[in-house]
């Protein structure tokens, strides 16, 4: 009873239920409009919340969230760009519909599917996050330690080709987070003797760098992509496709919040592996796929919007990200005084019961936005980038300077959007820095714990990971992850399908 | 066999800063308490820094055994740091700088200026009205709604509230 109480909150109170609301249509156009990403919009808006009372705070940023994985699809329909990685296999087929004057339809099953798939990985949330939780309470340490690099270096081996490169910048993500005084013995680490290290770099500042300001500089290379507009007509989708389809939708949503509970893993690749679900199980599609099936519209909509639901699994019962967005979100739980972690559920339930009815709210909301204003919806993606762009960087620099009232947190964020464009212009992933800099203290802390629990011991450590069966189902995992991006497995896979 | 692509115009140079940079940061992790115990507050910058070289130097070796895209340097300043991003990063940069000194209004006016003309391009008038109507929005917003304290600078912006406030009272 108590727990329907807490998931109530924000669908009884009047402010909750506008922020939620203003939230999630803010969402759906950050999401589809090219250049603007939900990660960059929280990064961006954490600064501004956070000294707002938390549940106000939290209804704004799972709106953004729960909109803008749904908002991606809508460009990707329309235009044929994808407005954020997760609608990528959206457009796949969603792209032919429109061509085909079948726009409106693909809009309006895309939404419906989306708000299965939503409610989908609300309820695995809600069932599977205190079982995980009372599991995570055995966790040792050392299984802490490496959920910190099993999830870099999933982020690092996804979400680029290159897993020397996303190593890499995760490991620079961790060193960023070490930046300031040691929390267990005072000392300075990289402060170089200036007072104002001490409390190290701000995450927020770094966030904001590295995916607004980059983001907005790489973008200045697509200036001159012009869109191409398309007609619509009905949106409303037919009750008889809903019914013909609900089954793949469930199916892809099983998909996808299973692929959103792993650590690593979000939306975009939940999307693909649904996408692919579905090729293998439709026999005889009625428009061959990549021509505009519309079991190819469904699949990856309703699998990347469960992926939010089972992305949160990890981080409220962990305290470990999936990807960069659930990165940037656990940055704000943290700064708005919340530990996620296995304790969350039996320390604040209130907090958990009320971000799952939250979820459900923005959900309810996506089908409202999603359904209607197309036409208001129109005018602002063709917003130009010329105007756009300038307003990103802008937003930053307010962003940035929000944090402490201090100029030299706009040099660190301009410092790390430039060192990110870079980054991002040599095929070095910036996510895994993020998801460094947010686990770095938890795990130099829990390295530091379990090493101390061995007596400084090396050899002890590893024999007592290896007689653990979860820290060594950990272990195996990431040798796993790092032999699968090595010439040696290639080869070996080569081999074996010759 | 995956095909080997071409290296782009610069990224030989960027490995090896990228490599130089983890260097410091190794020697830098070593300052901070040597190799004295497991647990030192240096241990896991040390660990994090080691995986940087050990990571730069894989991608390092790479890149110089890749062959270097057609047209050298000058395909640098036009597919890596074409104009527009150099000239937009310097427009940041120096409204960084005035930022302190002009404040907030003024020098955000003057950055949407400059670079809505300088990328949108459809006359100065649009640009100033557009510069103008984004401002006041943000203004509004961040300033009025969300409380944020932007820098003041020349425009004796809390006397303007104050006196704005009285009329209205």
């Amino acid at each position: 009873m108590e727990a329907l109480n807490y998931f109530a909150t924000s669908w009884t109170s009047l402010d909750l239920l506008a922020l939620t609301a203003l939230g999630t249509f803010l969402g759906v156009y950050i999401g589809a409009i090219p250049g603007l990403s939900v990660t960059m919009a929280v990064s961006i808006l954490i600064s501004f919340t956070f000294s707002w009372d938390v549940n106000n705070a939290l209804c704004l940023m799972v709106g953004i969230f729960m909109g803008g994985v749904y908002g991606g699809s809508r460009t990707a329909i329309l235009l044929n760009i994808p407005g954020a990685p997760s609608a990528i296999a959206t457009a796949l087929d969603g792209y032919p519909m429109a061509l085909k004057g079948e726009a409106g339809e693909a809009i309006g099953l895309s939404t419906v599917m989306s708000v299965i798939g939503g409610f989908v990985g609300i309820i695995v949330l809600a069932l599977a996050a205190p079982v995980v939780s009372e599991f995570a309470l055995k966790f040792q340490p050392r299984d802490y330690l490496m959920l910190g690099i099993l999830g870099i270096m999933l982020v690092g081996s996804l979400s680029g080709n290159n897993l020397t490169k996303g190593v890499f910048a995760g490991a620079f993500g961790m060193l960023i987070g070490t930046v300031g005084l040691d929390p267990l013995t005072a000392e300075e680490r990289f402060t170089f003797g200036v007072v104002e290290l001490w409390n190290g770099i701000n995450p927020i500042a770094v966030m904001i760098g590295l995916f607004g300001v980059s983001e907005a500089l790489t973008q200045l290379h697509y200036m001159n992509k012009a869109a191409i507009k398309q007609k619509i007509d009905r949106i409303i989708p037919r009750w008889a496709d809903v019914k013909k389809y609900l089954p793949l939708s469930l199916q892809t949503s099983s998909i996808g919040v299973i692929v959103g509970a792993l650590p690593g893993t979000g939306g975009d690749i939940a999307a693909l592996l649904a996408y692919d679900h579905a090729k293998r199980v439709t026999k005889n599609p009625e428009v061959p796929f990549g021509q505009g099936a519309k079991e190819g519209l469904i699949a990856p909509e309703a699998a990347n919007n469960a992926a939010v639901g089972g992305a949160y699994i990890p981080m409220l019962t962990l305290g470990i990200p999936g990807d960069a967005v659930t990165a940037v979100f656990l940055g704000a739980l943290f700064i708005h005084g919340l530990n996620p972690g296995p304790l969350l559920l039996t320390e604040n339930p209130q907090m958990f019961w009320f971000t799952v009815g939250n979820l459900a709210l923005a959900n309810i909301f996506v089908l409202i936005f999603g359904l209607t204003g197309i036409k208001l919806f129109s005018k602002i993606v063709e917003c130009p980038k010329g105007i756009l762009i300038p307003l990103i960087l802008l937003l930053s620099v307010v962003g940035a300077y929000a944090i402490n009232n201090s100029i030299a947190d706009i040099w660190w964020m301009l410092g790390f959007g430039v060192i990110g464009y870079f980054m991002k212009q040599y095929d070095y992933q910036v996510g895994p820095v993020i998801l460094g800099v947010i686990l770095s203290r938890l795990m130099d802390e829990n390295w530091r714990r379990s090493i101390i629990s061995e007596r400084e011991s090396l050899p002890d450590f590893f024999i007592n990971l290896l007689s653990s069966p979860l820290s060594l189902v950990l272990f195996i995992s990431i040798l796993l992850i790092f032999i699968s991006q090595t010439p040696i497995w290639a080869r070996a896979k080569a081999m074996v399908f010759k | 066999m995956t095909a080997i692509h071409a290296k782009k115009p610069g990224e030989t140079l960027f490995g090896f800063l990228v490599l130089t940079f983890s260097l410091f940061l190794f020697w830098q992790s070593y300052e901070i308490s040597g190799f004295t115990a497991l647990s030192s507050p240096g241990a896991f910058p040390l660990a994090a820094s080691g995986i940087m070289v050990f990571a730069s130097c894989i991608n390092l070796l790479k890149d110089i055994r890749r062959p270097a895209e057609v047209g050298g340097f000058e395909v640098f300043w036009s597919k890596v740091l074409p104009p527009i991003v150099s000239i937009m990063i310097a427009i940041i940069f120096t409204f960084g700088i005035i930022l302190d000194t002009l404040g907030f209004i003024i020098s955000a006016l003057l950055f949407l200026i400059i670079s809505i003309q300088f990328l949108h391009q459809k006359g100065l008038v649009r640009s100033v009205l557009l510069s103008l109507l984004s401002l006041i929005v943000i203004y509004i917003v961040f300033r009025l709604v969300f409380s944020v304290i932007l820098p003041e600078g020349i425009i004796p912006e809390r006397e303007i509230m104050a006196w704005i406030g009285s009329l209205l009272n």
